[in-house]
């Protein structure tokens, strides 16, 4: 059952000429993995906020079209009651911390006072969670002595606390160094594992590569491509568009040309990298080293 | 270090342990009588403050912020109202052309106790009371989550503010700003740090109020709270006799007088 519609949906920005989002239309099935990638300005954001809710509500601007999220419509519902089935987590960990806090199960625990849940029912949800996202250990930490992967895990552990029915990711691992980023890959994971819809607008192709269950390629505030990882970040569209390319697919097109890659399809991960330049007939030793 | 830029000093007492309510009502039951009621009483007032700083366990901070923040406030005062005063006529001694009085000296006396119990009364509030306890105790009873919500991110964002500049301005000390030799120069390097930290606190702003948003800050139902902070019969036995202290007070006042 497809828990996020988006039909022919078009926003524009106050005081902007042209649209962010242009007539998109967009099904999401419940427990889906969806990866977002496109260029800067390619409107990645602004989709995450359109089912976050933010768009219109908090951003106001002009939007036409049906945007339905675990059945909520935009139209009709304010973006207090939305919050509560969809959470957004976002690029700067520091800017999530609510900074009223000073601890990280305080901090965790924000959400849950603000919607009114009794306090025994929020310290167990709060330690659930902790354990769920593997920062037990940083409770009564203060949540601003954390480094960026830490922060980032409390914040998406205080949005996961309130047990939202869809999660909206805009790029959290792009201020993150690759053990961050590692970090709050593990998370999500377990939160697609247990059955949780994910939305996330993401650069590292390599992870999504690995991840996602399909990938919709957003360009200038547009579809270009909607498909699984295999089908979309293979495509040369995404090449000729400047899009962030796996490097394993790189490396490949560019053996393909030299007639060193044999497989009609170009690989994605590391493995499939391997795999089929495994399979290329090396014509000299020093050739070999390099495979 | 979450807890830098607040007085707070985590000790077990009898007055950590009393509603911060109960502490807010001490202070200004000390502050309104020291304003409002007979002037000899304002003196007096030290001897509950005392007392509550040794129900406090924090002498020792206490001290030490007298010596910093009160003293030098209350000298100045002091000094300034004697000297400067052009009241009375009983000339106790005279420094250049000015005329000292034993009247001067009074009102100078009276005015430095008045803040001294105004300061020191909000010192043991601020020392035994956790800043989120004490938040979370107002929102509680209806003060409004926005004005806590300011309280205490102030307290937190603050320090990284401070770091914020630090980085801006190394940032533009090694790109050549002077801000090392005369004082002009040292007040015009703050021009190219101010619009960086403004206009980008200004865009953190709204990412933070994205931020809360999602969590549901707006929300329409009846908040709950982690911090369970008791309010015992003791608490609202002294919260009467405190409102009794200031009535009575008052009412000395327009007896008395």
């Amino acid at each position: 059952m497809a828990i996020v519609t988006l039909e022919n949906v078009t926003y524009k920005y106050p005081l902007t000429e042209t649209p962010a989002l242009q007539n998109i239309n967009l099904q999401v099935e419940e427990g889906e993995f969806v990866a977002v990638i496109g260029p800067n300005g390619a409107g990645k954001s602004t989709l995450c906020y359109t089912l976050a809710g933010f768009v219109p509500h908090f951003f106001k601007g002009e939007l036409t079209g049906r945007v339905e999220v675990a059945g909520m419509e935009s139209s009709e519902s304010a973006l207090h009651e939305w919050v509560l089935n969809v959470g957004l987590a976002f690029q700067n960990p520091f800017n999530q911390i609510s900074g009223a806090k000073y601890t990280v199960f305080e901090e965790i625990a924000f959400g849950l006072e603000n919607i009114g849940v009794p306090r025994e029912e929020m310290k167990v949800r709060v330690e659930e969670a902790m354990k769920l996202t593997g920062i037990s250990d940083l409770a009564d930490r203060s949540p601003y002595s954390l480094s960026g992967g830490q922060q980032q895990r409390v914040a998406l552990t205080s949005i996961l606390v309130m047990q939202p029915k869809v999660l909206v990711l805009d790029e959290p691992t792009s201020q993150l160094d690759p053990i961050g980023t590692r970090e709050v890959f593990g998370v999500i994971r377990t939160m697609t594992e247990r059955g949780m819809t994910v939305v996330m607008a993401e650069h590292k192709v390599e992870w999504i590569a690995n991840f996602a269950d399909r990938v919709i390629a957003l360009y200038e505030g547009q579809i270009l491509l909607d498909g699984t990882p295999r089908k979309v970040l293979t495509s040369d569209l995404l090449k000729e568009k400047g899009f962030g390319i796996s490097r394993y697919t790189s490396v490949a097109r560019k053996a393909k040309t030299l007639g060193l890659w044999t497989r009609e399809q170009l690989p994605i991960t590391l493995e499939e990298a391997a795999e089929g330049f495994a399979l290329t007939p090396h014509p000299s030793p020093e050739g070999r080293g390099e495979s | 270090m979450s807890l830098d830029r607040s007085f707070f000093v985590p000790l077990e007492s009898p007055l950590h342990r009393l509603n911060p309510l109960t502490k807010l009502t001490f202070a200004f039951a000390m502050i309104i009588p020291a304003f409002l009621s007979v002037p000899r009483l304002a003196p007096a007032l030290v001897i509950p403050i005392f007392i509550a700083v040794f129900a406090g366990k924090v002498q020792k901070q206490y001290l030490n912020l007298s010596l910093k923040l009160i003293l030098p406030a209350i000298l100045f005062m002091f000094v300034m109202q004697s000297v400067f005063l052009p009241i009375g006529e009983t000339v106790i001694f005279q420094l250049g052309r000015f005329d000292v009085t034993q009247e001067a000296m009074q009102t100078a006396f009276l005015t430095i106790s008045r803040i001294f119990v105004m300061v020191s009364s909000f010192a043991i509030l601020l020392l035994t009371t956790h800043p989120g306890e004490l938040m979370s105790d107002l929102t509680r009873r209806g003060l409004p989550p926005q004005f806590a919500y300011v309280i205490n991110s102030t307290l937190q964002i603050l320090p990284q503010m401070q770091a914020k500049a630090q980085t801006i301005l190394s940032a533009q000390r090694s790109r050549g700003l002077d801000t090392e030799s005369t004082f002009l120069k040292r007040v015009g390097a703050v021009v190219p740090l101010v619009g960086p930290l403004v206009f980008g606190s200004l865009v953190e702003v709204e990412e933070r109020a994205i931020a809360i948003e999602a969590r549901g800050f707006t929300s329409t139902r009846p908040k709950t709270f982690l911090r369970d902070v008791p309010d015992t019969r003791t608490d609202k036995i002294i919260r009467w006799l405190l409102l009794v202290f200031v009535i009575l007070s008052l009412g000395g006042r327009i007896w008395l007088s």
